[in-house]
């Protein structure tokens, strides 16, 4: 079982990968309780970059680009990608497991949630501000695919912002639907069914609440 | 009592390593969750979301029908987060001290009182270094 798949890291990529083996193995060998191990580590690495060269990227504009790509009605693998550089930021994919066609993020990924909160309250983090970015496969209609992704999304910031305490005004939350699909030439394949968590650069001066 | 014993059991996996904190991470006590009450909550609280307190307050409505292990625990390890979430807060009053003799004329914002706190975290007051390390700061 692995629980997190890592995409385009600009830091210490190369460590990242010599540890990928290891982490399964003990992901799937420690006990719940004991504080052995968490992936918080890697979390961390991940999300963390300079992200100063990299153009602002908001989640309204992700919205919208996500709604105007709806036009392109061919099959998936026909379609565009998704015209903008994500690529550019640090980011990780993450496995989260929802309930089947709702916004239920099942008890089996509370750990996970969990593990992103403490990434963000880590000190490395502590000053950015994050996107997360749910998508789905192109099984069902591509609006429900669309509102079921925002519903999830929106799930997933609201446990971080709540339930863990991660300020609101470093979250921002989009559905993109079945729009940016991870693998077009396998529309349902499940590697598509995920949540990114992109680093949008520093979040500034926050007032104390 | 098994929440003592989970409780026990957590303080004993902390001392063991070379962290003291008094409170565990999130991922910990949302694995504990998941480990006592996951089954519950897909029984009784289908379709609802940690945030907000709402799984929670189905745990709470739903007390009679819970397993024994999700009803031994589930309030302890509500109160894991919250006192994880207390001891982040604390920071900034009990290191206030720290902050104006070491940090002096530091604008807040972009996480840099923690990171200015660890930096001199030779010279920062023991409670101070406390409070950081129960907030999963430091170490």
């Amino acid at each position: 079982m692995t629980l997190f798949r890592f995409a385009n890291m600009r830091l210490g990529a190369a460590l990242l990968l010599a540890g990928t083996a290891a982490i399964p193995a003990l992901l799937d060998a420690r006990p719940a309780s004991a504080q052995v191990f968490t992936p918080n580590a890697q979390i961390v690495q991940g999300l963390q970059a300079s992200v100063d060269d990299v153009p602002q990227v908001s989640a309204e504009a992700l919205r919208g680009l996500a709604q105007a790509h709806m036009k392109y009605t061919g099959p998936p693998e026909s379609r565009p990608p998704l015209a903008i550089q994500l690529d550019q930021l640090a980011q990780i994919n993450v496995e989260i497991v929802f309930d089947l066609n709702s916004a239920m993020i099942k008890p089996e990924s509370y750990r996970t949630l969990g593990s992103i909160a403490d990434a963000m309250h880590n000190p490395v983090l502590l000053g950015y501000k994050f996107l997360v970015v749910g998508n789905t496969d192109a099984t069902g209609t591509r609006e429900l695919n669309m509102k079921l992704s925002q519903q999830r999304s929106d799930a997933v910031v609201e446990a971080l912002s709540t339930t863990f305490r991660v300020d609101p005004r470093r979250l921002q939350s989009v559905g993109l639907g079945e729009e940016a699909l991870q693998d077009a030439r396998h529309p349902d394949a499940a590697i598509n069914r995920r949540v990114q968590i992109f680093n949008v650069g520093r979040a500034g001066a926050l007032a104390q609440q | 009592m098994r929440f003592l014993g989970l409780a026990l059991a957590a303080v004993l996996a902390l001392a063991a390593g070379p962290a003291k904190a008094q409170t565990v991470s999130y991922a910990q006590a949302a694995g504990l969750l998941a480990q006592h009450c996951g089954g519950d909550i897909m029984n009784h609280c289908r379709g609802l979301n940690l945030g907000n307190g709402a799984i929670h307050n189905c745990l709470v409505q739903n007390a009679a029908q819970l397993t024994p292990a999700c009803a031994a625990n589930h309030a302890g390890i509500r109160e894991m987060t919250e006192a994880r979430a207390a001891a982040q807060k604390q920071v900034y009053k009990t290191c206030d001290r720290d902050v104006a003799q070491f940090c002096p004329g530091l604008v807040p914002g972009d996480g840099n009182i923690v990171s200015c706190l660890l930096e001199a975290s030779k010279v920062v007051s023991a409670t101070c270094t406390a409070s950081l390390v129960n907030a999963g700061y430091a170490q």
